[in-house]
């Protein structure tokens, strides 16, 4: 019986020929059919693109992009990674706007747009290499890289002269009150305001939704009472309840920290709010709010599966573009009042950070006042998704929230927002986002706490007394570092 | 026509090299080597390293800290929740993926037209990258559009949606399930590997002697075969003990850490929570586990071999 792998003779076959047997395979044939394979596969894989989602379609005047010389000659090279925005409109803007930038100031540009739960694993990555990208973008605070990037107290000075002065809640979201250091820059926010379904909450007999958390609990009840469709807050580790966590333990006058960055987690305040928390589920939510990931809840109110949730405005202008009548349907809410205020968390915090390995400093640094001060750009092609950190810079904003570009019916919907800054805070309020609160955001330790009160796990005072255990240990952890006060 | 001998002499001269079984073997060999080495074995001491230092995502800079890492975690809640959900994880996956692996592995070794399609589909979970398949079953899922629901719907069972990842014990039963689904191939590949071993004259001597299906299976069958299912059951066991790739795509840990594993913890506490110290303390802890799993390997490996 013949081998499958015997070495064919070349003497036989001629140079490099394979016997021409339908049997089995030559090892030659092998290795060069796994390589061929190998190639063709590469080849596939270069080809494959994401694809990008609905646009809705521009009906008043792109703003003017602006251009100033660099303070000095700029050379060599830029690369930036940054997240691919939830709007791709401002994507292919952003590559473009980049690409001329670097034409006129001689700096060969680069932008990688990868998944945002990428970013902060690929920061780590380069960060702990020594090299990468000049500049990083993220939409959460980055406030533990600090020891690592460069103090961009400059950038900001040189912005705050130009253009006034920076919102609170960017510059906490950015600024080290016990280093003294700016770890990030930060032009541009998302507020999180609450989305209903008009149709559902008109028959709950609050045609422009809840304006109070008390509100939130009679309306969504009734809602799942007269129509099965429950309320969508979630309690899963993702973003979005994340945010919800903050919005509704703030309006009920609790906090993660104070303003000096003591932990204040324990209080009667947070146990109030955890029982809110247990209320609203037993009553108009179902298990599904924990099962969730970030996009979960904006397929669930886009179905007519949630009548209300917390979620910046993409969701509807995905819906907008993809079916216009249920588009028309969602409507927005400010931040919910509660005991105590009427609070939510910012959705999205623009953090540009240039890591010290970067040979390019200069170059990133003039790119970013270049991008700040074509913020109506940016504002414009996010479709009023990105808002400014320097407001000064964006005198358009309030006529395009009031008459919406994108076709909003009725035009003024996103109105709300010129209010916004009034109810938005940082996720560390009332103190700034330092690291320990960033690892508590990121370890979903606020909404594990309100969840297992929800289930009946543990009781709203064990749930709170257990995460503080949690919390006291990260802010100690931190602390010893030097990158929390307190 | 000078040329051409030198030609032949430069093709005889690669076809040798790619002919001399000893510079083969290690050609083939030195990749895995590489491999190994440098992402296993670099990555496995500096893991050792940052489990003993303050370093984080954010400063790389190494300051020796001794044992307040572990101490830390110990301390922890979540920690022990996560090892208990572990040990659950494995040790539930480990049972089906023998279970159905035997299965498997009887149909495949059994003739019947078809079999090489059936070969192919039966590997497929196993060849698919395991992010690309558990998003699938993300989808499968879903606590809106579950395909699943919707087939249990129509059949009458159910008359909501199940919401399989919003309950502590659906969504691990989720994750057990869909790792069980994506090892059991390899499970079964190699418990075909032994049923094929077996001698043919042993079976047809049972099958003189009266011996139906059953006695025949657990009498001659599994006893022949049972190095070969614990070395399958022991490389599932320790593919699932270090896996985060289910339970992180399918829940990321919830509902309230009711899915969350050593890895996915470690994952959690080191690179998005930024403290890496942390997160190597607690990748470490498998360290101890996974060894006892390689010498248990290794030992039933040996006693497979010919004396």
């Amino acid at each position: 019986m013949a081998d499958p792998l015997d070495i064919p003779d070349p003497s036989r076959h001629g140079l490099g020929a394979h016997p021409p047997t339908g049997h089995g395979l030559s090892r030659r044939g092998f290795l060069s059919s796994t390589a061929l394979a190998a190639g063709g596969y590469g080849v596939l894989a270069a080809c494959a693109s994401e694809s990008s989602g609905p646009e809705a379609k521009a009906t008043g005047k792109a703003p003017k992009e602006v251009f100033s010389s660099p303070a000095s000659k700029l050379g060599g090279s830029l690369s930036i990674l940054m997240w691919s925005h939830f709007i791709p409109r401002h994507d292919k803007w952003f590559d473009r706007f980049l690409a001329d930038w670097g034409k006129r100031v001689g700096v060969k540009v680069r932008v990688d747009h990868i998944n945002t739960v990428d970013v902060p694993r690929r920061a780590a990555s380069e960060i702990q290499a020594g090299k990468g990208h000049d500049l990083i973008q993220h939409i959460a605070p980055f406030s533990q890289y600090e020891p690592s990037v460069l103090d961009m107290a400059d950038v900001v000075q040189e912005a705050n002269r130009r253009w006034g002065q920076q919102l609170e809640l960017c510059r906490k979201s950015s600024y080290n009150p016990n280093t003294k250091h700016f770890y990030a820059y930060c032009p541009g926010w998302s507020p999180d305001p609450g989305d209903y379904r008009k149709s559902m909450w008109q028959k709950a007999g609050m045609p422009n939704g809840p304006a109070s958390w008390d509100d939130l609990l009679r309306g969504a009840t009734e809602i799942k009472k007269t129509t099965g469709v429950p309320c969508g807050i979630g309690l899963s580790p993702e973003t979005d309840s994340n945010m919800a966590a903050r919005a509704l333990l703030w309006s009920f006058g609790g906090s993660v920290q104070d303003e000096n960055e003591r932990v204040a987690i324990n209080s009667d305040a947070t146990v109030a709010a955890v029982e809110y928390m247990a209320h609203l589920f037993k009553q108009a939510e179902t298990s599904e709010v924990f099962s969730w990931v970030p996009a979960s809840n904006n397929q669930a109110l886009i179905a007519g599966k949630s009548s209300y949730i917390l979620n910046s405005i993409s969701a509807w202008r995905t819906a907008m573009g993809t079916n216009r009548t249920i588009g028309d349907d969602i409507f927005f809410t400010p931040a919910l009042r509660g005991p105590k205020a009427a609070l939510a968390a910012q959705h999205v915090i623009q953090q540009w950070i240039v890591p010290k390995y970067s040979p390019n400093a200069a170059a990133a640094k003039e790119f970013l006042l270049h991008y700040t001060a074509n913020f109506p750009a940016v504002t414009y092609n996010s479709e009023l998704y990105d808002l400014p950190g320097w407001p000064s810079l964006v005198p358009q904003l309030n006529g395009w929230l009031d008459a919406d570009p994108y076709g909003a019916k009725p035009a003024n919907k996103l109105s709300l927002l010129k209010s916004a800054t009034s109810w938005s805070a940082n996720i560390g309020y009332p103190g700034p986002s330092n690291p320990a609160i960033g690892e508590i955001f990121n370890t979903n330790l606020l909404p594990t706490m309100f969840g297992r009160a929800a289930r009946g796990q543990a009781s709203p005072r064990r749930a709170v007394a257990d995460a503080e255990r949690q919390i006291d240990a990260i802010f100690k952890n931190w602390r010893g570092r030097g990158l929390v006060g307190g | 026509m000078t040329a051409a001998p030198a030609v032949r002499r430069r093709a005889r001269t690669r076809a040798g090299l790619a002919d001399r079984d000893g510079f083969l073997a290690w050609a083939l060999l030195l990749p895995s080597v590489v491999y190994i080495v440098a992402l296993v074995g670099v990555p496995f001491l500096l893991a050792v390293a940052f489990a003993f230092s303050d370093v984080t995502t954010g400063d790389p800079s190494f300051d020796f800290v001794g044992f307040r890492n572990f101490t830390e975690i110990f301390h922890d809640g979540v920690f022990w929740r996560a090892l208990v959900n572990t040990l659950v994880f494995t040790g539930a996956s480990m049972v089906l993926i023998v279970v159905f692996g035997k299965i498997l592995a009887n149909v495949l070794v059994a003739d019947f037209h078809g079999k090489w399609f059936v070969r192919f589909l039966v590997l497929l979970p196993w060849t698919t990258p395991v992010a690309l398949s558990t998003i699938s079953w993300l989808w499968f899922l879903d606590s809106i559009y579950s395909p699943v629901d919707w087939v249990l719907r129509h059949a009458g069972l159910i008359s909501g949606n199940v919401v399989w990842l919003g309950r502590p014990w659906t969504a691990m039963g989720s994750v057990v399930a869909v790792q069980a689904w994506r090892l059991t191939p390899l499970a079964a590949v190699i418990m075909m590997a032994g049923l094929v071993a077996i001698p043919r004259d042993i079976d047809e001597a049972a099958r003189i002697d009266g011996a139906g299906f059953w006695r025949r299976m657990f009498e001659v069958t599994i006893p022949l075969t049972l190095p070969v299912i614990a070395v399958a059951g022991l490389f599932g066991a320790i593919m699932t003990f270090t896996d985060m790739t289910v339970p992180y795509v399918l829940t990321r840990g919830g509902p309230t850490h009711s899915t969350d594993v050593l890895a996915s913890w470690a994952y959690f506490r080191g690179i998005e929570g930024g403290d890496v110290g942390q997160g190597a303390a607690i990748a470490l802890f498998l360290f101890p586990l996974l060894l006892a799993g390689a010498v248990a390997i290794l030992r039933a490996v040996r006693r497979l071999e010919p004396q």
